[in-house]
């Protein structure tokens, strides 16, 4: 359990889901694990008393917490090698570790009383201790005689004897004594187990609770109260089943299904590891695939077999991909579930390579086999009999398509669907927006020297040409005169295409900086012009000249006048300087056209509104779609390493591809590294086919386990994720046999089990408690009754959209995006962030927001607020069983969130649509949430209330309209109809 | 095996220990009490064969510090955009002798369009406040009568010259985005000290986010329960705390006796399910936070004195002093870290500082003097640290060379102004200095890694021991830069 996640380690720059509530809920909750291990499991179903022995009681609690420095892998500090009673006995550096017989004077007892060992401060439980005690005060028995030497991969018979590693018992169907309450075989099981308790099934539940229970269970959606009526009336004898049969044939049995799958495979649509969280575009694939494959009634085999190897099952040439090949392809994104860093730069990529790979063994083993495979990357298993060389062995059947020294990144490994004709297609258009973006470039280079050109002109005269020819040369080859000079005016060194919006924008000003230059240089031309012609006057004309000159022009008298006409060049004017000054007009015009130019060239829009032009023209291209999916390069067969302690960069000998060592028994476990007759190493597909034998003691039993686990709230192994020594023992170990045997012999018909399931007897039992069945079994393992369930995030939410009519049913596609609002709130719509990553608002969604939850967009960082909770799968790497927590801020949600009270106006307006009459209302109201009628005794209250609350919204609200305050108090009763527990448990 | 199931007498009940660490918990002594009516179950786990769950295991749970601390509270007052030092609280009559003459040496713009290496003098006049004497410019008149609370730190530098690096230096330990806030840090080692109001709130200005967003109280990779809880700009400040709009107080409680008139119906054919008694205790649970989260944010308990303090009577500091005056309250209730952020790039004053800076000052310095003098006045100041600044400082020289009405200043990290006051820093006086153009931190420099290094300090806690384990390194906020706890800011 050593190695960490990086779906774990990524968690959450982002788990934003700022409901104050989530933060102050968990002050008193410490978030543990759901997993919860229990002590001494194996033992407790055997009640006499035995006398203690090595292998089985106390090899296990040494293996767990000693022989990793005492004995494995060569390790034996202080010379001592726990691994045998008889090195026990020998003792090491320090002497004998336990005197049999007396386990006061035994030294290892000693040690870890006095918590020295293990060292760090882990300890050995006190439990534990009793049990080693016990062992050595009864004189430290082995079961048989213990060989003179053994090695890392022993693996004892007690081991090999535990229960999950044997092969599927086909066994008999016990008797029973109420034969005529039974429905099937599988209730002869459970009734078997209750009748040696003295106990009996509860009554079967009534019809409007067997139609809730079903339709929650198959679809994930309440039922229409059409359908209860259809359901309660229906006098055919196969009514239950021909129920059972048309919610298996809905599409909404596939959706809801198909999330349970999601969970185990890890389904997401980003790719995690870093903070960046990138989202995974064509992920959905996978998950329509697995929508389908649940509608479709795909048996369960060739499901395994197309999500572990189906690019092995393409036979040919890949291209051109028909739709059988694509729904191969697809299948493989179960291989590609997994957080992958190298999605994102910023990651050590050996690590996020090794980590990937080493999550999806994870998913794959715990998915498929129920197995902790994990735990042995860097030793092997501490609990289970699996070597860490097991674990290489899994690791090598995935190499070929998983390499780390040769990987690909999510990009180099997604398959285009694009066909040749739009292939085509998008080459025109992107000649045309290559077209656009030359030009770009070329206006991009005008507006550099153009800029450049504008500064210069207010630059000081005597630097001008010296600043230009600073700037023009290139920044290696200036000089150190040059780099000061630039130094000084940063306002034409930093002259570049990064800066150039920044000028852009002050285009004015350096506008209005130029023609104010041009006006200096203008008067100066003038006044030179006019002293020049003054020289010439006959000093008698001089006085009367000046004065004319003194006064503005405007106010000049008829007599100043002539004289403007007489002496001209005296008089000069802007518009009669050219006749004297060529040069000066010239140079003035220079001025006044660059200010005119500068005014005029917004290089800023110009440039975006030239790139935008580019990324229009793109966009017409079809939408190019890519499989996300697994494939092996031709003739790659690479070799796989164990890893010393897991560090991919120690790697020690070569190890085969091959399933675990401890199935040789009952199963095929070697698997050649390269089958000769296919392109690929065939790999995958061996061991997909070695899984689906029929043999594998795991395959078949993980997976009806998971299945009834859905149905009944609880697997018979209520661990459905480990079914190895931590994990708990089945409750019914022949039931799941049986189950498993009835599975397979079926052709792996995943309906056809949940059809035996669901007409048992077993699960149409009422759910009723009593004081009894609680002082004997309160967790209802033995199944004496149904258990009470509580709906999970993705249900509650549905059926918030179905009872108001606002849900929209459409299969699979693109995911319906999440974003963060402005206070950081995960909720539906598309992701705008401006330049400083605030949020931008209004992105509708339109009628996507009310699609099933199934749909919406699982990016690892941004759970959905209202899905997040009510605990929605969390992916470490996936998940193998559900929490369901009871906390404050549910309620919260539940009592002041606008999905809520939004809802329960659609709700409310729903009902007004059929009837006006309060009473109806509230019966109607009462059918859509729960399914049933509303009791005499609680309508009546419902009515006292609604006339309350009438007046207390026509108090507060004067201006509104009776009708206004009518369809609000609907709306309220409705909103506690929705909040209340009977809408979002199920019995 | 025998295909026997024991019932749970020998065997622990895993689902009603998971019930337990799951529900019972998060619904406080009430459900707790309520479920331990069946002692046998509740403690039958008691020393189960496992791994070390380590860090798989989180909570808010107030934790002793390793050492001795003088604070167990903060608020942070982000002023975001830079506030200009040198026209604030680090004088330099050298820009004002050399007004307009170039700049004598290398200067980092960051708007080329608009640099200018002109010096700027400041037009503000500075004098000496309090016992100290510490150097104050008149745009700071409420600030002056504090100063001898507080301790400005002249010679902050975090070296980055942009915004967004640098406010992640200043409030996450690097410069990279994606790394755990201070707040997280704090909440992380040292937990709440409160179960009715969240560990962590930021506090976000009504004009918008700051620069970087939500990453400013992202947890990073700390588990989510140590990420900021933000309390929304305007009413209502948490999202579904609030009733909904047009429930009326006594609508929602009819609503609410709706609902638990509706769940007791439900309950009474099933009476035996804690999970459904446990969430009916949950729905009472909600309305107490209701209450109680209510309660702290609701201003009108304050006096009219407080009120005016805070500058709630001005239009111009009202928003900043309502949320400086919940800071408090919060703090008051047992939150430990509080940010208060400026609207985006507030202080980023490239243009018209002539008439901006004063304008950002006055909306600011009444509430930050407020909350000072408040929480000392309430003998809070001892042990809350409140902290007062931005992620950069300004340039000596012209932005926007366009007359004396449009010159701003550019951004400069490498020397730059903030202050502290409470939780054991020192009171009064000023440390380090800048040099003599005021660009650059040339005494007794406080990088960001120094800063944090002597907070963690003052909260009892070791910079090097705080740490949380992520890819098989020990992380920490200081992450293995060279932070000293810098005595000359320690009381």
């Amino acid at each position: 359990m050593s190695i960490r996640n990086p779906s774990q380690l990524v968690p959450a720059v982002i788990n934003r889901c700022l409901v104050f509530l989530l933060a102050i809920a968990a002050l008193n909750q410490p978030i543990l694990m759901p997993k919860i291990l229990r002590a001494g499991e194996g033992s407790f179903s055997d009640n006499t008393p035995q006398v203690p022995v090595f292998e089985r009681d106390v090899r296990p609690i040494l293996k767990a917490h000693c022989f990793h420095c005492h004995g494995e892998a060569g390790v034996t500090e202080s010379q001592l090698d726990l691994r045998l009673a008889k090195w026990l006995i020998k003792g090491g550096e320090s002497g004998q570790a336990i005197i049999p017989g007396n386990s006061g004077l035994s030294l290892l007892v000693q040690k870890v009383t006095d918590k020295e060992m293990p060292p760090d401060g882990k300890s050995i439980s006190s439990e534990e201790l009793s049990i080693i005690k016990k062992w050595i005060d009864l004189g430290a028995k082995t079961a048989r005689p213990e060989p003179d030497s053994i090695d890392d991969s022993l693996i004892t018979d007690e081991e090999k004897s535990f229960w999950s590693f044997q092969v599927v018992n086909t066994p008999e169907l016990p008797a029973v004594q109420s034969v005529k309450s039974i429905e099937n075989g599988l209730d002869r099981f459970i009734l078997a187990q209750l009748e040696s308790r003295n106990l009996t099934f509860s009554p079967p539940a009534d019809r409007h609770v067997l139609i809730r229970r079903l339709y929650f269970d198959l679809i994930g959606l309440p039922p229409e109260p059409g359908e209860v009526e259809a359901f309660l009336n229906d006098p055919s004898a196969n009514a239950y089943t021909s129920l059972i049969d048309r919610l298996l044939a809905s599409p909404r049995y596939g959706e809801r299904w198909g999330r349970h799958w999601l969970d185990v495979a890890g389904y997401a649509d980003s790719e995690g590891f870093t903070d960046k969280d990138p989202e995974r575009e064509f992920a959905f694939f996978y998950r329509d695939y697995v929508i389908d494959i649940f509608n479709q009634g795909i048996a369960y085999d060739q499901f395994v077999i197309e999500q572990l190897a189906g690019d092995e099952l393409i036979q040919g040439p890949l291209l051109p991909l028909s739709a059988g090949k694509k729904r191969l392809l697809k299948a493989t994104g179960f291989l590609r579930m997994a957080a992958d860093g190298t999605a994102s730069s910023g990651a050590d990529r050996d690590l996020a390579t090794n980590e990937n790979i080493a999550d999806t063994i994870q998913i794959v083993s715990t998915a498929l086999t129920g197995l902790t495979v994990g735990c042995a990357r860097c030793h092997n298993h501490r609990y289970d009999p699996i070597r860490q060389e097991d674990y290489y062995r899994l690791r090598a059947i995935f190499e070929p398509a998983l390499d780390w020294k040769k990987w690909r990144t999510p990009k180099q490994r997604q398959i285009s669907l694009y066909s040749d004709h739009d292939r085509k297609q998008r080459a025109e258009i992107e000649l045309k927006a290559k077209a656009v973006d030359d030009h770009r470039i070329e206006r991009q280079k005008a507006h550099i020297q153009r800029t450049l050109f504008e500064e210069l002109l207010v630059a000081p005269d005597n630097k001008r040409d010296a600043l230009q020819d600073a700037f023009q040369t290139s920044s290696n080859n200036r000089t150190a005169a040059q780099k000061a000079l630039l130094e000084e005016y940063p306002n034409i060194q930093n002259i570049s295409n990064g800066s150039l919006y920044l000028y852009a924008e002050q285009r004015n000003r350096r506008a209005k900086k130029i023609e104010s230059k041009a006006d200096t240089i203008e008067q100066a031309y003038l006044n030179e012009v006019a002293s020049e012609h003054l020289k010439k006057i006959e000093p008698s004309r001089l006085s009367e000249v000046m004065a004319a000159l003194e006064q503005t022009p405007a106010k000049r008298n008829a007599k100043q006048k002539e004289l403007e006409t007489e002496f001209p060049g005296v008089f000069v004017t802007p518009t009669t300087l050219s006749i004297y000054s060529a040069q000066g007009a010239k140079e003035i015009t220079k001025y006044r056209q660059a200010a005119a130019e500068c005014r005029k060239q917004n290089a800023k829009d110009e440039l975006a509104n030239l790139t935008n032009k580019a990324a229009e023209i793109r966009s017409s291209a079809p939408r190019e779609y890519f499989v996300r999916a697994l494939t092996e390069p031709s003739n790659h067969a690479p070799t796989t390493f164990l890893f010393k302690r897991g560090n991919h960069q120690s790697p020690a000998q070569e190890v085969p591809p091959g399933d675990l060592q401890i199935l040789s028994d009952v199963s095929e476990i070697n698997i050649s590294s390269n089958d000769q007759s296919i392109p690929t190493t065939g790999r995958r597909m061996a061991y997909a086919k070695q899984l689906t034998t029929g043999k594998h003691p795991l395959l078949a039993r993980v997976f009806v386990n998971r299945v009834w686990a859905h149905h009944f709230g609880i697997g018979l192994v209520d661990t459905p994720g480990d079914f190895g020594m931590l994990g708990s023992r089945p409750s019914h170990p022949k039931l799941l046999d049986w189950l498993a045997t009835e599975f397979v012999e079926s052709g792996w018909n995943i309906k056809g089990l949940h059809r035996m399931i669901l007409t048992s007897r077993t699960f149409q039992q009422t759910s009723a408690r009593t004081d009894s069945l609680d002082q004997i079994d309160p967790a209802n393992r033995l199944l004496a009754r149904m258990s009470l369930r509580r709906l999970e995030s993705e249900v509650i939410r549905d059926s918030v959209l179905q009872v108001s009519g606002q849900l929209v049913n459409r299969l699979g596609g693109s995911p319906v995006p999440v974003k963060e609002d402005g206070v950081g709130q995960i909720v539906l719509g598309k992701q705008k962030l401006d330049g400083e990553r605030k949020p931008q608002s209004g992105n509708n969604l339109g009628a996507d927001a009310e699609r099933r939850s199934v749909y919406i967009q699982v990016r690892r960082s941004r759970p959905l607020g209202i899905l997040e909770s009510f605990d929605i799968a969390t992916n470490a790497p996936n998940c193998n069983m559900r929490i369901a927590s009871n906390v404050a801020p549910q309620s919260l949600m539940l009592m002041n969130s606008e999905f809520m009270v939004g809802y329960s106006k659609k709700l409310a307006s729903r009902i007004e649509q059929e009837t006006s009459d309060r009473q109806l209302q509230f019966q109607l109201a009462t059918r859509l949430c729960y399914g049933r009628t509303a009791q005499k005794e609680t309508l009546e209250w419902l009515l006292g209330l609604a006339d309350t609350q009438s007046r207390r919204f026509r108090e507060s609200n004067p201006k509104w309209t009776e009708q206004k305050i009518q369809t609000e108090t609907l709306a309220n009763v409705c909103h506690a109809l929705m909040s209340a527990n009977e809408f979002i448990y199920v019995d | 095996m025998a295909d026997q199931y024991q019932p749970p007498d020998s065997a622990p009940n895993s689902s009603r220990r998971h019930f337990l660490a799951q529900t019972a918990m998060s619904t406080g002594p009430l459900a707790v009490a309520m479920l331990l009516g069946h002692p046998n179950q509740v403690m039958a786990d008691s020393d189960p064969i496992k791994p070390n769950l380590g860090n798989n295991s989180f909570d808010l749970i107030p934790k002793a510090p390793d050492h001795s601390a003088s604070a167990t509270a903060m608020i942070s007052l982000f002023m975001q955009g830079g506030p200009s030092h040198v026209d604030l609280l680090d004088p330099k009559p050298l820009l004002n002798k050399l007004h307009l003459q170039k700049f004598p040496g290398k200067i980092k713009y960051d708007n080329a369009a608009q640099a200018s290496s002109r010096i700027l003098g400041s037009p503000w006049k500075f004098k000496q406040f309090g016992e100290s004497g510490t150097d104050v410019s008149e745009l700071l008149p409420c600030f002056a009568n504090i100063v001898d609370d507080a301790l400005v730190i002249r010679s902050m530098h975090t070296g980055v010259n942009n915004h967004g690096q640098s406010i992640h230096a200043l409030n996450s330990g690097r410069t990279q985005q994606g790394r755990p806030s201070l707040g997280s840090w704090l909440t992380y080692g040292l937990g709440g000290q409160t179960n009715e109001l969240p560990a962590y709130v930021a506090m976000t200005d009504p004009g918008g986010l700051p620069v970087e967003g939500v990453l400013n109280w992202s947890n990073g990779w700390l588990p989510s329960l140590f990420q900021g809880t933000v309390l929304r700009p305007a009413e209502p400040r948490i999202l579904n705390l609030d009733r909904p709009a047009n429930y009326s107080p006594t609508l929602q409680a009819g609503f609410l006796e709706a609902v638990n008139r509706l769940n007791q119906k439900h309950l009474s054919s099933r009476p035996r399910e804690q999970e459904l008694h446990a969430r009916i205790a949950n729905f009472k649970l909600a309305q107490r936070m209701q209450t109680s989260a209510t309660e702290a944010l609701d201003l009108s308990r304050e006096t009219k004195a407080t009120h005016r303090m805070y500058g709630l009577d001005d239009e111009t500091t009202r928003e900043f002093g309502q949320r400086c005056l919940i800071a408090r309250r919060l703090v008051e209730r047992g939150v430990r870290f509080v940010q208060l952020f400026t609207k985006n790039q507030f202080w980023d004053h490239h243009g018209s500082l002539m008439n901006s800076l004063p304008k950002s000052c006055k909306k600011i310095d009444r509430p930050s003097a407020a909350l000072v003098k408040d929480l000392k006045q309430r003998g809070m100041l001892d042990n809350t640290v409140v902290h007062w600044g931005g992620e950069m400082g300004r340039l000596p020289v012209i932005q926007n060379d366009t007359g004396l009405s449009n010159v701003g200043r550019d951004h400069n990290t490498y020397g730059f102004t903030m202050w502290v006051a409470g939780g054991g820093f020192r009171q009064g006086g000023t440390l380090g200095a800048t040099d003599e153009f005021g660009h650059h931190a040339v005494e007794d420099k406080v990088n960001h890694f120094d800063y944090h290094a002597t907070l963690l300090s003052l909260f009892g806690m070791d910079p090097a021991k705080l740490v949380f384990k992520r890819n098989g390194r020990a992380q920490s906020l200081l992450d293995g830069q060279p932070g000293r706890v810098i005595p000359g800011l320690l009381a």
